[in-house]
C-alpha cells in the first residue's frame, strides 16, 4: 500500500466520494414516494469501511448523518461479517441495536470487489409508518415492542434474490403499503448505486489507493478538529435546562444536565445529572441518536462550515476526538425494553446545552438560546376505501442570535435540516388543508445587539375526521438571552374548530392518537431564539427595518431598545429620529 | 479582420449575422458573411462596456464593426445578443423594490423558503432569502382569497378593494414592480389574472407578472421565487432592451433581434422582456457554446471552460462534448430557486480588472472587488489608482503596451509600477516584482479553487479534460490554471476574447412550450389521449409560428415532443420523448416501456407494475443554424517561426525568473507550427503566454494547444 496518497490524487478521490454519497441521496428522495422522503429529504446516505467507519454521507440531515455506522455495528451482531454475501440487502431499523430510532430504517448492502467483501453501501429514511400503537408517530406507549416492526438485522435479499415471505411481512404491517414498500425500493436502489460507484472508484484508481485516500481523509478531519479542540482552556463547563414532560405524566419536568470536560485536544460530553429514563417513548438511543448528537455540536461550533474556508470531508474522523457519557438507565441511554422513538427534542436540547456551556469560553462562536427542539406532527385518518392516509411533518422553529448577526427565522436548527412540505403538494393528495403558515406575530424577537429568530406559526385544518400525534417540547422551558440579550418565547400548541364554534383551547406540547373532528385546526407556535449583546447596542438603522417589516412596535422599539422614530410621507409611515434616539439611549445607559 | 477577406465577396450578396457579447468591461462584437458558394467572411471587433447603459456599447460596436466590415448597419440580417445585465442586477442587489400580492395567512412564503438552512455544519452561516430578500417582508401583502386543492374551486372570492389598496400602497411608496403570488395559482389561475389586472390599472407603468405565467407548476415557494426574480429584475431588463431596440433603429439596423437564454437557445426581445428570468445566464451562456465549438475544432471533448474577463471568470464542464444543463428542480441563482433551464455554469470574482489591497487585518487580498472598463485599472490612465490583476500582469512584462488591444487603447506601464508599489508593496515590505508576483498567485489560487470545486468535488479528473482559457484575460492564465488543477492541457482559442460572441452565431434556435397534463399512461382513455394529441398539434403550432418568424423555411424547422413523466404519487419527473405520429393507445404503451427504461437507467430500478402519468408536454422548436465556418490555416509544421517572430523582452514568470522572452505575432502562426516556451504569442485582444517547459501546437483553424514538452529542452 503506497505510504502516502499525492495531494491531488486525495482530493480527486474525496471529491469522488462526497459525489456518490450525493448521487445515493438524490436517488433516493428522487425515486421515493411519501413525502417525508421525497419532499422533506428525512434520509441519509453513504459508504463505509469494514471497520464501520464512515467515508462519505449524504449532505441531507446532521441527524442522519453519523448514525449509520451505529446501524452496521447492531447487524454485526446478527450476522458476523463472514456471513455477507454478494447481493445481500439487509433491512435493519431496531433502536437497541444501533438504530437512530425505529422508525429509521436502515437499508444495507455490502460491497465486494473481486469476490472480496471491502464495505458497506447503505442508507437510512424516515419511514411513514411501521405498524405502532398510532398512526405514523407515538409517544405515549408502554415499550419498544409498541412501536411496530422491529427488523434487527434481516436478510430482505439473500444473494440477490428477494425474501418474499419478509417482504410480505412487511407490507402487511404498515398502514400505508403503497408508500412504504416503493420507498424500501427507492433505498435498495441507492444503495445498489453506491456498491457500483465504489467499485468503479476502485477500478479507477485501485483498491489501495482509495483506502489509503479514504483514511487521511479521515486523519485530516480528525486533525481539524483536534486543533479547535486544544484552543479551548481545559476545564469542566456544566448547562441544565428541562424538558416539558415525558408525554403522559403531566406537570413533571425532566432535568437535562449536561457537562463538557476538555482536556488538550480531547472533549467529553457527560449527560450524568439528567433524568431517569422514562415510561414513554420519549427516550434517546444511546448508539444511534445521543452520541451523534454530541459529534454534530463539536462539528458544528468548532468547523463550523460558513466560517472556516477550508472544506473539511464529513467522515468518520471528526468523531474520533469526542467521548460520550450517559448513564445506563438514564433517558439518553435507556434499558431494553424501554420505548425510545420520540428522542429528537431531547437531542436538539444537549446540542443547545453544549453550547450553552462552552459560550463563555467561545464567545465568538457560540449562539444565544436557540429553539432547540422540534414539532413533529402525525396526521392521519381512513379513506372510504378503508385505506390509511398519513402526512409526517417537521415544524421549523428559529435560532438565537449570534455574534455577528441575527438568529435566522423559521429554520431547521442543529441536529435537524429537512425541507418542507410543499403545501400545495400536501393538499392535492390529502384531506388536510393548511390555513396559516408565516412568521409568528404574537410575540417580539429576542431583543439584543443581535435579536433572536422568530418562529413559525403554522395551522393545518381536518377536512375529515382522523387522528394526530405530536411530538414536541418546550412549551415551558424559554430560550435564553446571552451577553445582555434577552429571552427568546416558548411554544405555543392550539385546537380550535370554527365550524362547531368550540373555543380554542391550549395543550400540552405532546400529545398521542388524539382524534381529529372535522374542521379541527391545529395551530404550532414554535419557540424564539434568544439575543445576542445588549440591545441598546442594535443599530438603529435594523431597529427601523424591524418596525417597518412589522417584527416590532414603535413603542417596544423605544422601550426596549431606545429608538425613536419619526413619521415620514413616502408611503412607509416612519422613519429615525436620530437626535431623540441618541438623546433616550443615552439617558437609558446612565439609569 | 484577419482570415476574413482572403475569398472577398462584395458586400451584400449573403447574409449577415452579428453576433454581441457583453461582459462587464468590454463588449465583444463578431460579424459573419455568408456568400453563396459557402466561403465566409468573418470580422471581429472590441469597444469598452457601457455599465449605465450597455446598449451604448452595442450599437457604437455594431456600427464600427459594419464600417470594418464594410457593409452598411441597415444590411444585417440577424443579430444575436448576450447580455449580463440581467446577472449584474441579482449580484449587485440593484434589482426593482418589488410589491407582493399574496394569499392572506402566507405572508412569508419568500422569508421561509423550503426551511432548510444553507449550511449543516455550521452556527454562524447566512441565510440569503432572509438577510437580502428580493422582496422585503413590508411590502408582501396579504389580502383575503383562497383556492383550494385538488380542483381549484374558490373558498374565499378574490377581496378586489383588498388588492386595490395594497396597489395604492405600493403607488405610494413608488414600486415600480410586483408580483402577485396566490397559493394553487397552478390549478386555478383566476384570482391572480385578476389581482394583476387591478394591479395593472392601478400602477400602469409598473412590471408586472403572476407566478403561474411566469412558471406554472406545483410547490408555492419555487413558483413564488421564480416569480420574485423575474420581478425584481424586470423593469432594469426591459427598459434596456426597450433602449437597444431604440438606438439599433436609430442607428439603422433593422435585423431581427434575438437574446441568448441560459438554456444555451436563443428568444424574441419581446419574450425576454416578458420573461427575463430566462436570462439571467444569457452573458456567459455564449462562451460556453464558443468553448464547445472550439474543442471540436481541436478534437478535444472534454473541456473545462474558464471565461476570464475584466471582472469575473466564468466555469463550466463540457463532458463527452455535451453540455451540462442543470436539473430544473436545481436551479437557484443567488441561493434561490429559480424554475428555468439552463446550463450549469461557476461564476466567481475573478478577473484582470480585480483589484489587489491589503485589508484591514493586514491579508493580501485580490478581488471580487473590480476596477472595471470605468476607471478600469492603473495603466489605464483613467483616474484608476488602485493596483488591478491586469497592472501586475504589465508590471511582469506580460503584456506590452504597444499591443494592448492592438495599440487601441494606450496603456502606461509607469502607473501599474506606481499603483503596486503605494498600494501593495510598501504596506507588505515587498519589492514591487514580489508583490505583483504575488498578486497573479493569489487571484489564480482562488481561480484554481472554483475549478476544483466545479470538476474535482464532483468526481470529474482534470487529468483527463483540456482547460480551455478564454476571454481576454483567459491565456495569461491559462497555463498557470492548468498546472494547478492537473489538466491534461490548455487550449488559447483562436479568439480567446470573443469566443463568447463567436459562441452566440453557432447556438440555434431554440423555442420551448410547455403543457400540463395529468394523463395516465396505462389507462389513459381514447378521449385523454385526443386532448393530448390538440396539447402537442397547438404547442407545434405555436413554435412553428415562431420559428417561421425568425425566417427559418418550414423544411429547415425541427420539432421534439417531450412528455415529462413519473410514476402515480412520485414527486419529481423524468423526460421521455415522444414517438412520432399520432398519440394512441398503442403510442401510450410505448412511453410507458420508455419510461421504465428512463427510469432503470437513472435509477437502476423500475417499477413495471405501476401507473406512469403524463405531467408536463413540451415542444421543443428549433433548426440547425448556418454554423459559423472559419477558413483552415495553411499548414507551416514550424518550430518557432522567424516568420512570425516580433522582438524579445525581458519578461517575469511564476517562479519568479526574469528571462528575455521571443514575442510571436499569433496572425502569422500556420497550422502545425510549434512554439517552445518561453514565449509570448500577442494578438489584437488577447496575450498567450508559453512559460519555459510548455509547448504551444497550433492547430488547424489557428487555436493553440498548450502542454508540457516532453523530452524537449
Amino acid at each position: 500500500m503506497p505510504k502516502t496518497i499525492d495531494p491531488i490524487t486525495l482530493q480527486v478521490i474525496g471529491g469522488a466520494l462526497h459525489a456518490i454519497a450525493e448521487q445515493m441521496g438524490n436517488v433516493l428522495y428522487r425515486m421515493s414516494y411519501s413525502s417525508i422522503i421525497r419532499e422533506s429529504q428525512d434520509l441519509g446516505a453513504g459508504l463505509f469501511d469494514l471497520d464501520y467507519n464512515t467515508l462519505c454521507e449524504s449532505d441531507s440531515t446532521p441527524m442522519h448523518i453519523g448514525s449509520i455506522p451505529g446501524y452496521l455495528r447492531g447487524i454485526e451482531k446478527s450476522i458476523p461479517k463472514t456471513d455477507w454475501r454478494e447481493g445481500d440487502v439487509v433491512i435493519h431499523n431496531h433502536p437497541y441495536f444501533g438504530a437512530s430510532h425505529s422508525p429509521d430504517i436502515g437499508i444495507v448492502m455490502p460491497i465486494f470487489y473481486h469476490g472480496e467483501l471491502v464495505g458497506f453501501s447503505a442508507n437510512t429514511a424516515h419511514h411513514l409508518d411501521i405498524g405502532a400503537a398510532t398512526p405514523g408517530l407515538i409517544i405515549d406507549v408502554p415499550d419498544v415492542f409498541a412501536e411496530g416492526m422491529l427488523l434487527n438485522g434481516l436478510k430482505l435479499f439473500e444473494a440477490g434474490k428477494r425474501n418474499e415471505t419478509l417482504w410480505r411481512y412487511i407490507s402487511g404491517n404498515t398502514r400505508v403499503p403503497g408508500l412504504v414498500m416503493r420507498d424500501l425500493e427507492a433505498q435498495i436502489a441507492s444503495a445498489e448505486l453506491g456498491v457500483r460507484r465504489y467499485c468503479d472508484l476502485m477500478d479507477s484508481y485501485g483498491r489501495d489507493t482509495v483506502e489509503q485516500a479514504a483514511s487521511q481523509l479521515m486523519d485530516y478531519s480528525e486533525t481539524m478538529l483536534r486543533r479547535e479542540i486544544a484552543k479551548i482552556p481545559d476545564g469542566d463547563y456544566t448547562a441544565e435546562g428541562f424538558m416539558d414532560d415525558d408525554g403522559r405524566t403531566r406537570g413533571v419536568r425532566l432535568p437535562i444536565k449536561v457537562t463538557v470536560r476538555v482536556r488538550g485536544d480531547d472533549v467529553e460530553v457527560d449527560l450524568t445529572g439528567s433524568s431517569p429514563q422514562v415510561p414513554t417513548a420519549f427516550n434517546v438511543p444511546f448508539e444511534g441518536s445521543t452520541k451523534v448528537a454530541c459529534y454534530f455540536a463539536f462539528r458544528a461550533l468548532l468547523l463550523d462550515t460558513y466560517t472556516h474556508q477550508e472544506y473539511i470531508p464529513q467522515n468518520e474522523g471528526s468523531f474520533r476526538p469526542v467521548k460520550v457519557t450517559a448513564p445506563l438507565g438514564s433517558i439518553f441511554n435507556p434499558i431494553a425494553p424501554a420505548a425510545c422513538e420520540a428522542r429528537f427534542n431531547q437531542i436538539q436540547r444537549v446540542v443547545d446545552l453544549i453550547i450553552k456551556a462552552l459560550a463563555p469560553v467561545l464567545p465568538d462562536k457560540c449562539t444565544a438560546g436557540n429553539a432547540a427542539c422540534l414539532s413533529f406532527a402525525s396526521y392521519s385518518g381512513l379513506r372510504d376505501s378503508g385505506d390509511y392516509w398519513v402526512l409526517i411533518e417537521v415544524n421549523e422553529a428559529a435560532m438565537g442570535a449570534r455574534p455577528r448577526s441575527d438568529g435566522p427565522d423559521t429554520i431547521e436548527e442543529l441536529m435537524r435540516n429537512t425541507r418542507n412540505n410543499p403545501l400545495e403538494d400536501l393538499g392535492m393528495h390529502l384531506p388536510m388543508i393548511c390555513d396559516r403558515y408565516e412568521i409568528r406575530d404574537d410575540v417580539f424577537p429576542g431583543a439584543g445587539e443581535y435579536r433572536g429568530g422568530m418562529g413559525v406559526v403554522k395551522s393545518q385544518r381536518f377536512q375529515t375526521p382522523g387522528f394526530m400525534t405530536h411530538e414536541s417540547d418546550r412549551n415551558e422551558d424559554v430560550p435564553w438571552g446571552i451577553f445582555g440579550g434577552s429571552e427568546g418565547a416558548t411554544a405555543i400548541v392550539r385546537i380550535e374548530n370554527a365550524a362547531s364554534g368550540q373555543p380554542s383551547r391550549d395543550v400540552d406540547a405532546k400529545f398521542s392518537g388524539m382524534r381529529a373532528e372535522l374542521g379541527d385546526v391545529v395551530t404550532y407556535l414554535s419557540p424564539c431564539g434568544g439575543g445576542y449583546g445588549h440591545p441598546l447596542n442594535r443599530d438603529p438603522a435594523k431597529v427601523l427595518d424591524d418596525l417597518l417589516d412589522g417584527f416590532i412596535t414603535a413603542d417596544h422599539a423605544r422601550d426596549v431598545y431606545g429608538v425613536v422614530f419619526c413619521p415620514v410621507q413616502n408611503g412607509y409611515g416612519w422613519g429615525l429620529d436620530d437626535a431623540a434616539t441618541r438623546d433616550l439611549r443615552a439617558r437609558m445607559r446612565a439609569a | 479582420m484577419s482570415q476574413s477577406a482572403r475569398r472577398s465577396q462584395s458586400a451584400g450578396c449573403g447574409m449577415i449575422r452579428v453576433g454581441v457579447d457583453v461582459g462587464g468591461t468590454f463588449t465583444d462584437l463578431v460579424l459573419e458573411q455568408a456568400s453563396p458558394d459557402g466561403a465566409q467572411r468573418v470580422f471581429t471587433h472590441k469597444v469598452s462596456s457601457t455599465i449605465a447603459d450597455q446598449s451604448i456599447a452595442v450599437v457604437q460596436g455594431v456600427v464600427e464593426l459594419c464600417a470594418i466590415a464594410g457593409v452598411q448597419p441597415s444590411q444585417i440580417d440577424a443579430l444575436f445578443h448576450g447580455t449580463t445585465v440581467a446577472t449584474n442586477i441579482v449580484i449587485e442587489r440593484n434589482g426593482a423594490e418589488v410589491g407582493m400580492i399574496t394569499t392572506r395567512g402566507f405572508r412569508d412564503i419568500l422569508h421561509m423558503g423550503r426551511h432548510k438552512r444553507p449550511h449543516n455544519f455550521s452556527l454562524q452561516f447566512d441565510v440569503p432569502w432572509q438577510s437580502a430578500p428580493l422582496i422585503r417582508r413590508r411590502n408582501r401583502i396579504v389580502v383575503d382569497e383562497r383556492i383550494l386543492p385538488p380542483d381549484g374551486r374558490v373558498e374565499t372570492p378574490l377581496a378586489l378593494d383588498q388588492v386595490e389598496a395594497a396597489a395604492e400602497l405600493f403607488a405610494a411608496r413608488g414600486l415600480d414592480a410586483v408580483v402577485i403570488g396566490f397559493l394553487y395559482s397552478f390549478v386555478n389561475p383566476e384570482h391572480e389574472v385578476r389581482a394583476a389586472e387591478i394591479v395593472r390599472r392601478v400602477l400602469p407603468d409598473a412590471f408586472v407578472c403572476t407566478s403561474s405565467e411566469v412558471v406554472n407548476t406545483i410547490r408555492e415557494y419555487e413558483r413564488f421565487s421564480t416569480a420574485a426574480m423575474n420581478a425584481y429584475i424586470g423593469p432594469k431588463v426591459a427598459r434596456y432592451l426597450d433602449n437597444l431596440k431604440r438606438r439599433l433603429a436609430e442607428a439603422g439596423v433593422n435585423a431581427f433581434v434575438r437574446i441568448m437564454q441560459s438554456n444555451g437557445g436563443v428568444t424574441t426581445v419581446e419574450q425576454a422582456s416578458r420573461n427575463p428570468v430566462g436570462l439571467l445566464l444569457s452573458g456567459p451562456a455564449g462562451g460556453v457554446i464558443g468553448g464547445r465549438w472550439t474543442g471540436e475544432a481541436c478534437d478535444q471533448r472534454e473541456i473545462i471552460t474558464i471565461d476570464i474577463g475584466g471582472t469575473s471568470a466564468d466555469i463550466s464542464v463540457i463532458r463527452n462534448g455535451e453540455l451540462t444543463i442543470k436539473n430544473p428542480r436545481d436551479t437557484e441563482v443567488a441561493h434561490m430557486p429559480v424554475l428555468v433551464p439552463m446550463i450549469d455554469i461557476d461564476a466567481i470574482g475573478a478577473g484582470g480588472g480585480s483589484i489587489a489591497y491589503v485589508d484591514s487585518g493586514g491579508a493580501f487580498r485580490v478581488g471580487p472587488k473590480s476596477a472595471g472598463a470605468e476607471p478600469g485599472p492603473a495603466c489605464y490612465g483613467r483616474g484608476g489608482l488602485l493596483p488591478t490583476v491586469t497592472d501586475a500582469q504589465v508590471v511582469l512584462g506580460r503584456l506590452d503596451a504597444e499591443h494592448f488591444l492592438g495599440g487601441g487603447l494606450h496603456i502606461d506601464p509607469a502607473l501599474s509600477e506606481q499603483a503596486i508599489r503605494t498600494h501593495l508593496a510598501e504596506p507588505l515590505g515587498l519589492t514591487v516584482k514580489q508583490a505583483a508576483l504575488g498578486v497573479l498567485r493569489i487571484i489564480n489560487n482562488n481561480m484554481a479553487l472554483a475549478i476544483a470545486s466545479n470538476s474535482v468535488a464532483r468526481g470529474i479528473d482534470p487529468r483527463n479534460y483540456s482547460l480551455m482559457a478564454f476571454g481576454g484575460a483567459g491565456p495569461l492564465h491559462g497555463v498557470a490554471l492548468g498546472e494547478m488543477i492537473a489538466a491534461k492541457n490548455v487550449i488559447a482559442p483562436l479568439h480567446p476574447g470573443i469566443t463568447a460572441a463567436m459562441g452566440l452565431l453557432v447556438t440555434e434556435p431554440r423555442y420551448e412550450y410547455t403543457q400540463s397534463s395529468l394523463t395516465i399512461l396505462q389507462s389513459g382513455s381514447d378521449a385523454d389521449f385526443s386532448a393530448v394529441n390538440a396539447a402537442f398539434g397547438r404547442l407545434q403550432a405555436e413554435a412553428a409560428a415562431q420559428l417561421a418568424a425568425d425566417g427559418i423555411a418550414p423544411q429547415a424547422q425541427r420539432f421534439e415532443r417531450i412528455a415529462e413523466c413519473r410514476y402515480v404519487g412520485q414527486g419529481f419527473e423524468l423526460r421521455v420523448a415522444v414517438p412520432d405520429g399520432p398519440f394512441t393507445a398503442a403510442t401510450a404503451q410505448e412511453m410507458a416501456r420508455r419510461f421504465f427504461a428512463v427510469h432503470r437507467t437513472e435509477y437502476g430500478h423500475a417499477f413495471e407494475d405501476q401507473a406512469v402519468q403524463m405531467v408536463t408536454l413540451r415542444v421543443i422548436g428549433s433548426s440547425r443554424s448556418d454554423t459559423l465556418r472559419l477558413p483552415l490555416l495553411e499548414k507551416g509544421g514550424r518550430r518557432n517561426p522567424s516568420e512570425a517572430a516580433l522582438y524579445a523582452r525581458p519578461t517575469t514568470f511564476d517562479d519568479g525568473e526574469t528571462i528575455q522572452t521571443p514575442r510571436f505575432d499569433r496572425l502569422k502562426l500556420r497550422a502545425q507550427d510549434v512554439v517552445a516556451g518561453p514565449a509570448v504569442i500577442v494578438q489584437q485582444n488577447s496575450t498567450t503566454i508559453v512559460p519555459p517547459g510548455f509547448v504551444a501546437t497550433v492547430m488547424k483553424l489557428g487555436d493553440l494547444v498548450i502542454a508540457r514538452a516532453e523530452g524537449e529542452v
